[in-house]
């Protein structure tokens, strides 16, 4: 961080000495970049993480603990007194009581409730759809980022969806239209402030710079994924979580995506 | 108008008044004789005062005597109510729980002495990667910030009026809520149990 700093500082400071040496002229020559707007959607993991080794064996001393120190409540009590009751009848010192046999016994009531928690199936941790990356219905304690297939020069790259800005919209304005006709009207995201989260910036190919455009500087802004889903043909997208994301996308842009992520 | 009409031609006869003058005396409009030639009409929709009902002194003030109590009994309710806290029944101890407390005491099997040592370690070892994880937390937040205010300097440096409209406060986002996670997915076509919630938490006014 502090050498992106005094980079960044050393790197003003030359500009302004370069400006003052070389008079009007460079002030001509200030590079133009295009201005483009990228929206990260992210999906929530929908379940919690598994607890760490560490975590398991607090809960479990903690709990514990708790028991420890608690005191005993009426059902206990009651099924303490009926444990005693059946030992007196057995050894024959209370005549049989009718009450006793007939009612539904603590005992019963907890075989009862065991049976029917043991009957009731949660839903698994992990999914059908667990490679399949088009879905997000996988990796439920992950984060998710979307990434959409387009063609920057002549390559197609999976990247996030992103756009230029048009003449009278703000940057905010440009990510939600970027998401809108990236992702079709049926999903629904929250952007996150009207300030970009993070940037990037590329040159063109010396061939392509064109009235002394030499590259793009890239605003990302951060939207998290509320509902729905994308349009199954049309756009060719993928849904990643943090691994998956470093292999597919290049490098350098991955890494000033990984800036503004939570880390997992 | 007479008078007015004699000022203007003994003007006009010794000192020679111009034209426009007169035209602009004569040809307005105002009324500029005495104020007492004016007459107003009685005022005809006035109608005879009515008889005032006589009330009984006593009734008066046995009436003033009752809005007086009222107010009283509003004000005194309104002190008590303000010294009486609404209970938290949760913080309270039931009183039968107290008294059952020699009953209700477990007889704990006390722990072994490697067993209480391990937990000392453990404690140690779980403080340790709690200020880890703090610490972990606190370089991501910073991580992000700087990237954001790194996004803001670039954007800055291309136009003063983008860089301005991005760091107006999104108001859609406050008051900020967010759901889950949850510890297990949700059941796909879950029927849940017939029934409704009845809210039987007591009303305190």
């Amino acid at each position: 961080m502090i050498s992106y700093k005094s980079k960044y500082i050393l790197k003003s400071f030359i500009n302004i000495h370069n400006r003052v040496n070389l008079s009007a002229a460079a002030e001509n020559s200030v590079e133009k970049w295009d201005l483009i707007t990228a929206v990260c959607l992210e999906r929530k993991p929908v379940i919690a993480p598994e607890p760490s080794k560490m975590e398991k064996e607090f809960q479990d001393y903690l709990s514990d603990l708790e028991l420890r120190n608690s005191l005993k409540n009426d059902f206990e009590l009651r099924n303490e007194s009926e444990i005693k009751k059946i030992e007196l009848l057995k050894s024959g010192e209370v005549d049989l009581d009718s009450d006793v046999t007939l009612k539904q016994t603590a005992q019963d009531f907890i075989d009862a409730s065991t049976e029917e928690a043991m009957s009731f199936k949660l839903a698994g941790r992990t999914t059908a759809n667990e490679n399949n990356n088009r879905s997000l219905n996988r990796k439920l304690d992950k984060h998710l980022v979307l990434l959409v297939k387009q063609k920057i020069g002549n390559v197609h790259h999976y990247l996030l969806p992103q756009g230029p800005r048009q003449e009278g919209e703000t940057l905010r304005q440009a990510a939600e239209r970027i998401l809108k006709t990236n992702c079709g009207n049926e999903i629904k995201a929250q952007i996150y402030g009207n300030a970009p989260a993070g940037f990037y910036k590329y040159k063109y190919p010396k061939s392509l710079r064109t009235e002394g455009c030499t590259g793009a500087k890239v605003f990302i802004y951060f939207a998290r994924y509320l509902q729905g889903h994308l349009p199954n043909k049309d756009v060719d997208y993928l849904w990643l979580d943090r691994q998956e994301l470093a292999k597919t996308l290049p490098k350098e842009y991955g890494q000033s995506i990984n800036q503004f992520l939570v880390d997992e | 108008m007479l008078t007015c009409w004699k000022v203007i031609s003994n003007m006009k006869g010794s000192a020679g008044v111009s034209n426009f003058a007169l035209n602009y005396f004569t040809k307005r409009n105002i009324f500029l004789g005495r104020v007492d030639n004016i007459q107003r009409s009685q005022v005809l929709w006035a109608e005879p005062m009515k008889k005032k009902k006589r009330i009984d002194p006593a009734v008066v003030k046995a009436r003033e005597e009752r809005r007086k109590k009222k107010l009283e009994k509003q004000i005194r309710r309104l002190e008590r109510n303000a010294q009486q806290l609404k209970p938290i029944d949760e913080c309270e101890i039931p009183l039968n729980i107290t008294d059952e407390r020699d009953i209700r005491k477990r007889e704990n099997v006390p722990l072994p002495e490697n067993v209480l040592e391990n937990r000392a370690v453990l404690q140690k070892m779980w403080s340790i990667y709690k200020q880890d994880h703090h610490l972990k937390d606190i370089k991501m937040l910073d991580r992000i910030m700087f990237s954001q205010q790194k996004a803001l300097d670039q954007l800055r440096l291309e136009s003063e009026e983008f860089y301005q409209e991005a760091i107006q406060t999104d108001f859609h986002l406050i008051p900020f809520s967010s759901q889950g996670p949850v510890q297990t997915p949700a059941i796909d076509n879950y029927e849940p149990p017939d029934g409704d919630y009845l809210d039987i938490s007591k009303k305190w006014e």
